[in-house]
């Protein structure tokens, strides 16, 4: 690669770039500024992250690929960007007060939350499985150590090295998947992966490299049957992260996974069975053991598995339309999780974890306004409308008809009534139940920038969903 | 046309409960909530009034884009049949307010915010031109409503709620996935004019026939998934009840016929004779739980499964009186049985019972109030000179016409009306008074019969001179029976 190739490859990755470099600076300022300055540490994370989003909207490089054809800066990746900018930035909002709560001094804390950005931007940006490694494994070692960020909480550790664990593993399962597609295929690159298969479609070593490779990327989404790590790492986490890791993490997992399994090596195989298989079982799979969760966390961790699964039927439905799915599917989710998730970070006060359902109980009486909040991530969450949760389930359901799959529909609209029941439940205990106790909910000027904003999108893109819609659909790839 | 009427209905209410969220005081709130109700009744009747009875064809029609990418506008427009419905419910969300006047003390600005947010969804469904908007609406209403119910329901109220909730909500995820295949081989689009000019092969429409009967008969209801009503009825509040009584059970019906019938003729002629067995099966095993019941809402609402079950007879009599009958008997029930609610609900808040069994000799006590009580009582068993008279008797010729035993057994269920109702009546009304407690008893108020006599005044109306009525729906009716049976067979 000569020197102008890499300057315009430079160009091209100028956002990740962005983001490495002033994680690194935010680390020496960290060991520079020794006094107690969280706020500092905030702003400089969030005007990090919106210089990124600058070069981002504004691109410096073009489009084209990079890096010898590892990387681009397609659309695709962009509206993934916007996505993961979203969530780091509204992560950032509501770490301020919770950290402060948790005796979490160190800007280490911000620093990894930035890394972790990079490398989900670096996944959806790759174009070739060791580019795409390199994100992966860049994005959940610190979401590792996130998880772990409560020292002396045991559950934190537990969570965090059953992670580590499991990650471990699955990512050898996918470094073992790609060998077998460089050994059959002579290249690690998708786009010339795709070129070298097309003659022989059923070649069983093939069939067993794309499913170790499905199984390494579904294990970062937390499908089934790889999602045994997914609850016990949310309920430990630090609340913020898992907030972060629902949205973000995962996104990151679903731009993957679109970019392989839209592949044609992973078309000709026929992965579509298997992926529609697991949509079905993780989707039940959530649903149901979601009913009986009694901690808000470990109930979400459910919900987040189960919006998996139904995001995933738009993977099965593939095409235009599929693509777009799943990518509005992640905007409007990032938006109404991370509404929810502020929700129980702001009841972390005083002697309230926030976590137990039963302490909302009652909680429409004395805050009204939040309690109409909490009414509309759930019932967007559950897919009701005029929410967006109604639309992106929706356009996941017009792209799997268009596909001609109506029964793996009718199958999806089953379970979703399902877990529409564990939504409306909170609802009910927040409406319908006599206040037991005074509730004092951390509402800093922060955390009420983060409702807002995720009231809005979960609000407004219910309401006029043509632009978004719109957007999703020029991002798709090749389309 | 320059006023955009139909979105000014809709759209009032909604503005309405807006304007809610911003004022203080329990007292404010009533009575803007009443303005709104009321201007929006005014705009109904300008609507009626300006209303050409002589077409089919949908006015008022407005139309804007959307989500241009799936085809989705934003289209309003009414025919004869919504016509009807629009002010109905108009009708009855003003006599809503008056009746939760009293009835709810605590989070005041919260219910009428309900109220008014279902109202305009509501009316949404019933001006829809666009599918999508119309189950956007649909489904909607079920966020107020689990909140009506749910809130400031009675005892029971959460199980209710959650019945409610979760038996409508599986239904219309149903119909939803019928929805988004329709719009596919409907040639892309929402539009429900383009979608009833569309013919589908008979295999499809079957299948969409199912969907789609599984939401509508959910909301309808009808006999197997009936169960959701008694208890989501008996523990709403009074307002609740009228609501779902009277415009929410009539959506049901609407869905068949502005989407089943015209959209799938081929599968409605083809599965008639098991909807009319459904609905004669609803008729007779209503009026049978009706008459064991000893809780007043409770009878009220078994009687609901049981006229409900008329108003499907009609419709699927497929022919010109048995619609016309159905429609009228929709709108019909809407007033009755809005106002049998209303009234149990007065007698709730001044007793605290709605056992029959509790009550006796109110004629003596409240010589209004049981005035009213008959009334009703006469026009839903049917008695001639009252609406449902007109309605039952065409739904039943129609009936006759189509299926011989079926509408004998329906003839059934009108006696077994005349039974429960008259038993009740009798119980509550006439013979010696019962109870210490009832002594005190005071009749109906000036608040109490502003909600009561308009509803009265279209039982009369209905019943000594439908033809007003029979008119506004009489275009639209022929040309379904058309789009049913096939421009060359004729009716």
């Amino acid at each position: 690669m000569n020197a102008a190739a890499l300057y315009q490859s430079a160009l091209a990755s100028l956002p990740e770039i962005v983001v490495v470099i002033g994680a690194c600076m935010l680390l020496i300022l960290g060991q520079v500024v020794r006094k107690k300055r969280h706020d500092l540490f905030v702003w400089v994370s969030i005007a990090v992250v919106l210089v990124a989003a600058l070069f981002t909207l504004v691109p410096a490089g073009g489009a084209g690929p990079a890096y010898a054809g590892m990387f681009i800066a397609d659309r695709f990746s962009v509206f993934f960007k916007l996505i993961f900018y979203l969530a780091t930035l509204l992560t950032f909002l509501l770490s301020r007060k919770y950290a402060d709560f948790e005796g979490i001094g160190s800007s280490e804390y911000y620093v990894l939350l930035l890394f972790a950005l990079s490398g989900m931007m670096i996944m959806a940006s790759a174009t070739d499985l060791l580019s795409i490694y390199v994100g992966l494994e860049l994005t959940v070692i610190c979401t590792y150590v996130l998880t772990g960020f409560l020292r002396r909480e045991r559950r934190s550790n537990e969570a965090a090295l059953k992670y580590v664990i499991l990650g471990a593993v699955s990512t050898g399962i996918f470094l073992y998947g790609v060998s077998l597609v460089y050994g059959l295929t002579g290249t690690t690159q998708l786009d010339a992966m795709g070129a070298a298969v097309t003659g022989d479609p059923v070649d069983p070593g093939l069939l067993l490299a794309v499913v170790f490779v499905i199984a390494g990327l579904v294990f970062k989404v937390g499908a089934v049957p790889f999602h045994m790590w997914l609850p016990d790492v949310y309920e430990g986490a630090p609340t913020t992260i898992t907030a972060f890791m629902s949205v973000g993490p995962k996104a990151a997992g679903f731009a993957v996974i679109l970019r392989v399994f839209l592949n044609p090596l992973v078309a000709e195989s026929n992965a579509w069975i298997v992926v529609a298989v697991l949509a079905v079982v993780t989707m039940a799979l959530g649903s149901f053991v979601a009913l009986v969760q009694d901690n808000f966390k470990r109930l979400l961790a459910y919900s987040s598995i189960a919006h998996a699964g139904f995001a995933l039927f738009g993977v099965v439905a593939g095409g235009t339309d599929g693509i777009a799915s799943v990518m509005l599917y992640l905007l409007i989710y990032a938006f109404m999780n991370l509404g929810i998730f502020a929700a129980v970070i702001m009841m972390r006060n005083g002697t309230s974890s926030g976590e137990v359902i039963e302490d909302y109980a009652g909680f429409a009486r004395p805050h009204p306004v939040l309690a109409l909040l909490m009414l509309l991530y759930l019932f967007s969450l559950a897919g009701i409308p005029p929410t967006a949760g109604f639309f992106a389930k929706f356009y996941v359901l017009v792209a799997l008809v268009a596909r001609g799959h109506v029964l793996l529909a009718v199958v999806a609209v089953l379970l979703s009534a399902v877990a529409a029941y564990f939504y409306i439940r909170i609802v009910m205990l927040v409406y319908m139940r006599e206040p037991k106790r005074a509730f004092e909910p951390a509402l800093t000027p922060m955390v009420g920038a983060a409702l807002a904003v995720t009231a809005a999108g979960t609000i407004g893109i219910g309401l006029f969903p043509a632009w978004f819609l719109r957007l999703a659909q020029q991002s798709v790839f090749g389309g | 046309m320059g006023l955009p009427l139909l979105s000014l209905i809709v759209f009032t209410p909604a503005v309405g409960a807006a304007l809610l969220l911003l004022l203080r005081g329990d007292g404010a709130v009533r009575w803007t909530a009443l303005g709104v109700t009321i201007l929006d009744l005014a705009l109904c009747i300008a609507m009626l009034a300006g209303f050409d009875t002589t077409t089919h064809a949908m006015q008022f029609v407005e139309r804007h884009r959307w989500v241009p990418a799936l085809g989705i506008t934003f289209s309003l427009g009414v025919d004869g049949i919504s016509a009807l419905f629009v002010f109905l419910t108009a009708l009855l969300g003003t006599v809503c307010v008056l009746a939760s006047w009293a009835a709810i003390d605590r989070r005041v600005k919260a219910f009428m915010v309900s109220l008014l947010v279902m109202q305009a969804l509501m009316l949404g469904v019933f001006c829809a031109l666009d599918l999508f908007l119309f189950y956007v609406c649909w489904e909607a209403m079920l966020i107020p409503m689990y909140l009506i119910i749910g809130v400031w329901g009675g005892e029971g109220r959460v199980y209710a709620a959650f019945k409610f909730f979760l038996y409508t909500l599986a239904g219309s995820l149903v119909f939803l996935v019928g929805v988004i295949a329709l719009y596919f081989q409907g040639g892309e689009t929402f539009d429900i004019i383009a979608l009833t000019a569309h013919n589908l092969p008979f295999a499809v429409q079957s299948w969409l026939f199912f969907a789609f009967l599984i939401a509508f008969a959910v909301k309808v209801p009808m006999v197997p998934v009936h169960t959701w009503l008694p208890d989501a009825h008996v523990q709403a509040p009074t307002a609740g009840s009228i609501i779902l009584a009277g415009v929410l059970l009539k959506m049901g019906a609407y869905g068949f016929l502005r989407f089943s019938l015209p959209m799938l003729p081929e599968a409605s002629l083809y599965y008639s004779t098991l909807m009319l067995a459904l609905s004669a099966l609803a008729i007779v095993y209503g009026g049978l739980l009706a008459l064991a019941q000893d809780d007043l809402k409770k009878l009220v609402a078994y009687s609901s499964i049981s006229h409900m079950g008329f108003v499907t007879l009609g419709i699927f009599a497929l022919n010109l009186r048995g619609l016309q009958g159905g429609i009228l008997q929709m709108f019909n029930h809407g007033v009755t049985t809005g106002a049998l609610f209303l009234l149990v609900g007065l007698i709730y808040e001044r007793t605290h019972t709605r056992s029959i069994a509790d009550y006796g000799g109110l004629m003596k006590l409240a010589p209004v109030y049981t005035s009213f009580l008959a009334l009703f009582t006469l026009s839903s068993m049917a008695l001639p000179g009252t609406n449902s008279f007109v309605g039952e008797l065409l739904v039943l010729s129609g009936g006759f016409a189509a299926n011989l035993a079926l509408g004998a057994v329906a003839v059934l269920g009108a006696l077994l009306s005349a039974a429960y109702l008259l038993g009740m009546y009798g119980r509550v009304s006439l013979g010696p008074v019962s109870a210490a407690g009832l002594s005190k008893i005071r009749d109906v108020n000036a608040r109490e019969m502003a909600a009561i006599v308009p509803l009265a005044i279209f039982v009369l109306w209905v019943g000594l001179y439908p033809k007003p009525f029979l008119s506004i729906i009489d275009a639209s009716v022929r040309h379904l029976l058309v789009q049913v049976h096939g421009a060359g067979s004729g009716p």
